[in-house]
């Protein structure tokens, strides 16, 4: 299964995605209204996309009193029934990334729904930070970075053995 | 237009009165926002003559038009007031988030009166407005009352003033959360001057887009012509610092207060391998795609535990090259400048001005009480507390350059400034070009930012004769797909000779920035080469609903760019006034020296493509008509 995948090392702290997702899911730009958010903490230069995670065991889904999340059959994603929502925020309560977003207009919490399939803030994303890739792959570039990483620690000659 | 439900937010400090206004749809049409709404207000509702730290003065903030949308750098909010510096239009631009927090919350402008008995600061959230005591804030530096606002009013921008705003130093900034600002023209002082200490701003609220298909699609070209610039890639790795070694190779940086024209190892001073050496992440504002700002963090050295946004060009200019610091005592001192409040380009001319004067025997140690040179980064920072405190000969510098010269004996050769604004970077005697030339017809006086040459060539340095052409440098596809009206192009650039006119593009350039700082966009490189009338039209048909033409667009930015004109001729500006300081035109630099009758001549030749007279420089009655300013004007 597909899902967006965040690189927050590169993300600039743009926003753009927040403003895509309100404009194309609503029609409204409302950064509040958005699926996806932007935690910015600039005492320490850092900002990070927060969008949900698509678990494979939603807690959203195990809390709520409704019964409206679910994990749509033919795509896997986690979707709600909006229509039945009674606006209480256990899933927003439950959610360990905060990623269900309460529509403040509508009174409903609403989550990521990858637009079906193609996802508007990672087309949108200037830097590459928003990903839309498989599980397996993303498991990979993550890996890869790793890799990085620890060449940069152990940079070449200066850990034990050659070539390494 | 149905759509668009911004408001103007109007607050009285003197009477603690909170009034929300309607834009009216002709001043949407006419003005757009930002700068527009700025000019507009200040020339209606002040009266002329206003002390600028009096009570009359007025400051708006306007976000621009695009500001909200996911346009590329659609950020930028444009902060106005009469400048305690120049005596004329005071105005400064900054992006970040204060902008889209302001329109969040329902605002397209917020106008602030009076003078508050005491001090106090503004928090916005939506429609509620309170003004609250700003109690034990008073006197904090700005990362401080950061911290603490953050905390009490979570979720908001906010914009505030440090000690140079407190102490009304003339070049006071107001500073746009931690890392950014409002900089130039005291804007600082003027809030100060009101006993304002902070407004924090939060919205939670959105407005409709007109067409959010075409919106979005809008976003996407935008995006793809900003990629497509010549000068992007660059830009998204090294940021502003792009143009600092080849204005050393011109030899026409500010070095050394501008008596040297480079410095030697310059490049690793404040060049591009500063980037390398010391930035790590790229730090975006609102919407942007190209990410000129870096994260620094110095992690040994004499300033270890610095923690800023920088590596711009601005603050490496100022202090390393007018003042001579290294690359950290640079970076040093602009986290001091953002925690102070005060603009980094006025406070780098003060410097280099007052260290010059110690070195000319104007002034002595005993003067200050200690010694002073230029790369003296500890001399230059306790000169910097004391003017920020205004302490000893720190309360004349604190004056500007402009006024302290005339506290001294033959010091006015020294200070590099225009209608009291401290000229920033590049020497017009290395480099004689549009953006040169836009010093003198700045008018908010001695600065850069608004006029600058959508295709600045960076390779070539010729100054012809007559001082009225620079080269053009690129080929014929560039030329050909310049977002430029035909008429325009044809008079500003002549491909055959290879040339741009001076004096022609300089009106296209200023216009364009005002166009740009109306609607909210920013100026770096990438966006001018490539982002013109046609698609902002396009755009801000798909979000307000308004049909502009690219023209109308460029009229209404000529417009506002009048306004300011007849603002500052209202205010008592001379024509004489717009004039470099007597150092470019009698000392030479490099075996250069600036000719004042061509100068002169290209000046006029300036007022006559704006459709001002020649000689006083006041806009004609048939512009005035054409833009329909005759009867704001009467």
């Amino acid at each position: 299964m597909k899902r967006i995948v965040v690189d927050a090392e590169v993300c600039t702290g743009c926003g753009i995605c927040q403003l895509v997702c309100s404009v194309h899911k609503t029609g409204q730009w409302h950064p509040a209204l958005s699926r996806i958010k932007i935690k910015q903490m600039p005492e320490f230069g850092i900002k990070v996309p927060v969008v949900c995670m698509q678990c494979s065991n939603p807690p959203c889904a195990v809390f709520c009193v409704m019964n409206l999340i679910y994990k749509d059959p033919d795509t896997g994603y986690t979707m709600r029934r909006e229509d039945k929502c009674i606006g209480c925020r256990a899933c927003e309560i439950a959610c360990p990334f905060s990623a269900a977003i309460m529509d403040p207009i509508r009174e409903v919490v609403v989550n990521c729904d990858l637009c079906g399939g193609e996802p508007v803030c990672v087309a949108y994303c200037p830097e590459g930070a928003l990903l839309y890739m498989d599980e397996a792959e993303a498991g990979d570039k993550r890996r890869s970075r790793l890799g990085l990483k620890s060449g940069e620690i152990f940079p070449r000659g200066e850990c034990s053995g050659r070539g390494s | 237009m149905k759509d668009y439900s911004g408001k103007i937010l109007e607050i009285d400090l003197s009477h603690g009165l909170i009034r929300f206004k309607d834009i009216e749809p002709q001043l949407l049409r006419q003005y757009l926002g930002g700068i527009g709404f700025n000019a507009r207000i200040l020339y209606e509702q002040m009266p002329a003559g206003a002390d600028p730290l009096g009570e009359d003065n007025i400051l708006v903030f306007s976000a621009g038009t695009l500001v909200g949308t996911p346009f590329p750098t659609a950020s930028r909010t444009e902060a106005s007031a009469k400048s305690p510096l120049s005596g004329g239009f005071g105005t400064s631009n900054s992006g970040a988030f204060f902008g889209l927090q302001l329109k969040t919350a329902g605002f397209d402008a917020l106008v602030i009166k009076g003078k508050s008995p005491d001090p106090v600061y503004i928090a916005i959230n939506d429609e509620d407005v309170q003004i609250l005591a700003a109690g034990s804030l008073w006197g904090k530096e700005c990362w401080e009352c950061v911290d603490y606002l953050e905390k009490k009013h979570f979720g908001s921008e906010i914009a505030l003033i440090g000690h140079g705003g407190e102490n009304l130093l003339r070049f006071a900034s107001i500073e746009n959360g931690r890392y950014d600002g409002w900089g130039r023209t005291g804007l600082g002082a003027v809030m100060g001057s009101k006993n304002l200490k902070a407004i924090t701003v939060k919205g939670t609220k959105g407005r409709k887009a007109h067409d959010p298909v075409a919106l979005l699609k809008a976003v996407k070209d935008g995006q793809q012509l900003i990629k497509s610039a010549s000068s992007y890639l660059a830009f998204t790795e090294y940021g502003t610092l792009n143009a600092s070694i080849p204005y050393s190779k011109f030899k026409a940086i500010s070095a050394h207060n501008f008596t040297k024209g480079t410095l030697p190892g310059w490049k690793d001073i404040g060049g591009r391998p500063i980037v390398d050496k010391y930035g790590s992440r790229h730090v975006a504002c609102q919407s942007c795609i190209i990410a000129c700002g870096h994260w620094v963090e110095l992690t040994e050295g004499k300033y270890a535990g610095v923690k800023v946004k920088d590596l711009e060009i601005t603050p490496v200019m100022s202090f390393g090259a007018t003042v001579g610091l290294d690359t950290e005592a640079i970076i040093k001192a602009s986290e001091l400048c953002q925690r102070y409040g005060v603009d980094m380009v006025s406070v780098g001319g003060v410097l280099g001005f007052a260290i010059e004067l110690y070195k000319q025997g104007i002034i002595s140690k005993e003067d200050i009480g200690f010694e002073l040179e230029f790369g003296d980064d500890e001399a230059a920072f306790k000169l910097l507390h004391m003017i920020i405190n205004r302490e000893g000969i720190g309360d004349i510098l604190a004056e500007g350059t402009k006024r302290a010269a005339e506290r001294f004996a033959q010091a006015d050769r020294y200070a590099i400034q225009i209608k009291g604004m401290e000229i920033p970077m590049i020497d017009p005697r290395g480099r004689w070009s549009t953006w040169t030339l836009g010093m003198l017809t700045n008018l908010r006086g001695g600065d850069h930012l608004r006029c600058r040459n959508p295709v600045e060539n960076l390779r070539f340095n010729e100054r012809d004769e007559e001082y009225s052409k620079e080269r053009f440098g690129f080929k014929q596809s560039m030329y050909d797909q310049l977002d430029i009206p035909e008429e325009v192009k044809r008079k500003a650039i002549d491909l055959e000779q290879d040339t741009t006119d001076i004096p022609e593009m300089s009106k296209w350039a200023e216009d364009l920035i005002n166009l740009y700082n109306s609607v909210g966009i920013c100026i770096r490189p990438p966006v001018m080469e490539k982002v013109g009338p046609t698609i902002i039209a396009e755009a801000c048909r798909a979000f307000i609903g308004i049909e502009f033409t690219p023209a109308d667009l460029m009229e209404s930015a000529e417009r506002t760019w009048n306004l300011i004109k007849l603002f500052n001729l209202r205010e008592g500006e001379k024509v004489e006034a717009s004039k470099f300081p007597r150092r470019f035109y009698e000392e030479e630099l490099d075996g250069k020296v600036l000719d004042e009758a061509k100068v002169q001549k290209v000046l006029e030749k300036y007022y006559q493509v704006r459709g001002w007279d020649s000689k006083t420089g006041r806009p004609e009655k048939d512009t005035l008509k054409r833009l329909q300013l005759d009867q704001l004007s009467e």
